[in-house]
């Protein structure tokens, strides 16, 4: 595949780690850190000194990566960086670690995400943010807080604008949790039925439970090296093609989005996604769509092009992004079913996926796959690919 | 016994502080640039359509369009937990195209709040603060 960026090909994930995901891990973020890094090193055949480079990002509510890199004991490093977000760095991080890599500022890479995000700092408890903290006396006074009411009337107009019905979001909810019944990693593994979701609260308007993604204890880690060292440490190495980030005006600061009150970050992502890349929507085997919330999903999978906008609402029932379908998406259940630790999880369960590692939901002969990070109407995209 | 916590109060700065005091007048204001006329909400420091820095409150209508709504039924908001259902909607002012406030819907039960449903600002009082525009469904 033609590849537009200087990274492309020069950098590729050997290893993969996490914690458990829980809703009390009963440890410190740092531990949580330093278990998953482990991990990730020890799938990678690597000893933990041989990381030269660490980047990381949190919403102050993780560890910086100089106090990990003292917990390891790194007597010396080189590139490294803490970036201030959340899910929209998910799968752009990665990408960062490419350019890093590229430039020859480090040569292994660790990147994680920590957070106790249950037991500690709750994102759906947070003000908004989206601004400099004055927009909150036009907002909190009327019982608005934090994302999940935020993205709920993002949601409200999107149904409005596709004619999609709450059914359309139990089936979808009923089809994900169906994928983390395989899936060893996931929080919630019970199948769920429409009847289940209806059941659940509504906690603002589309969005009942089981459209948003669970709040969890819990990290992830990735190893990302050369091209050249990646092929003489394991069998299926990773490869980092692509990645953008973008964004513009829409959903999260809705104010002063004119006509893209309800536009997300794919709108302006996947342009840039796939003129980087120099790929179509049918080059990919398999996605990790950052999911928050349900109706994301189907929103992505249209800014993608992978369905035009009539498509969306037959989407599930269509087969087509179900595990035998054309498009598999979320694989182990994503966000909503495994755990949140802000989009990370969905990179290792694509990695998984590549790697040949994924067990019984292993997806037959995946070698390219799609991976995005959420902001709201800024976010970022990811190209993985591997040899068959 | 302590009093379960009201509703929040609006946190207002320096900017903004014309908004509040039309408010406390019933007077239903916008910020607006005297250069170009851009109306701006939430309010900035300059105009983000012409980066103009003489800016000022000027009245609207107080008429408005739901563009989009959630209804809350379990919140984490001091005042709002007990009280049942709610709606909170992006109003669009007919005065410009995007131009949109934050409000209630009230006046009718939260299921009948729709897109496209007309609204209209009324001032509510809200415990240790005064008056604050609102809006309810339109007469």
């Amino acid at each position: 595949m033609a590849a537009r960026q200087s990274f492309s090909g020069k950098a590729a994930i050997v290893g993969v780690g996490y914690t458990d995901f829980s809703r009390d891990s009963g440890r410190s973020v740092l531990h949580l850190a330093l278990e998953a890094i482990g991990k990730a090193v020890a799938d990678a055949g690597l000893e933990r000194h041989a990381i030269d480079g660490l980047l990381s990002y949190a919403i102050n509510d993780s560890v910086p990566v100089a106090t990990v890199a003292r917990a390891l004991g790194l007597s010396r490093y080189r590139w490294h960086a803490d970036y201030a977000g959340g899910g929209s760095l998910s799968a752009s991080i990665l990408t960062s670690a490419a350019m890093a890599i590229e430039a020859g500022l480090a040569e292994t890479i660790v990147v994680y995400r920590a957070l106790n995000g249950r037991t500690g700092k709750r994102m759906g408890q947070i003000g908004a943010g989206a601004g400099d903290g004055s927009e909150a006396q036009f907002v909190n006074p009327y019982g608005m807080l934090g994302p999940v009411h935020m993205f709920a009337m993002t949601a409200q107009r999107y149904m409005y604008e596709r004619d999609l019905k709450p059914a359309h979001l139990a089936e979808l909810a009923v089809l994900q949790r169906s994928k983390a019944v395989d899936n060893p990693k996931a929080l919630l593994r019970q199948p769920i039925t429409v009847d289940d979701y209806f059941a659940a609260p509504s906690i603002a308007s589309p969005l009942r439970r089981f459209d948003c993604c669970l709040e969890t204890d819990g990290a992830c880690a990735l190893i990302v090296t050369t091209a050249e060292r990646a092929k003489g440490l394991v069998a299926r190495p990773v490869t980092i093609h692509a990645g953008v980030r973008a964004g513009g005006r829409g959903a999260g600061m809705p104010d002063k989005a004119g006509d893209d009150l309800r536009t997300i970050f794919s709108h302006y992502v996947a342009p840039a996604l796939y003129d980087a890349a120099g790929m179509v929507p049918g080059d990919f085997d398999i996605a990790g769509f950052y999911d928050a919330y349900s109706f994301l999903l189907l929103n992505q999978l249209e800014d993608f092009g992978f369905c035009t906008p009539g498509e969306v609402g037959g989407i599930v029932t269509s087969g087509r992004i179900g595990m035998t379908g054309d498009l598999p998406v979320n694989t182990g259940g994503g966000m909503l079913c495994e755990g949140y630790v802000h989009g990370l999880n969905n990179i290792v369960e694509t990695v998984e996926q590549l790697q040949g590692k994924a067990g019984v939901r292993q997806v037959k002969n995946a070698t390219t796959a799609l991976c995005t990070g959420f902001g709201g109407a800024y976010g970022s995209a990811l190209v993985l690919t591997a040899e068959r | 016994m302590t009093t379960a916590p009201g509703k929040p109060k609006p946190d207002t700065t320096p900017l903004t502080q014309p908004y509040w005091q039309a408010a406390a007048e019933k007077r239903f204001v916008i910020q607006r640039c005297r250069a170009c006329r851009h109306w701006i909400h939430f309010p900035e420091p300059a105009c983000p359509a012409c980066a103009g820095t003489d800016l000022a409150y000027e009245p609207v209508s107080g008429r408005g369009t739901v563009e989009t709504f959630t209804v809350i039924e379990r919140s984490f908001v001091p005042g709002f937990n007990a009280g049942g259902p709610y709606a909170v909607a992006w109003i669009g002012l007919p005065e410009q195209a995007g131009l949109r406030v934050l409000g209630n819907v009230t006046g009718c039960p939260p299921e009948e709040v729709h897109i496209g449903m007309a609204v209209e600002v009324w001032f509510e009082e809200r415990a240790g603060f005064g008056l604050m525009p609102n809006f309810r469904k339109a007469g």
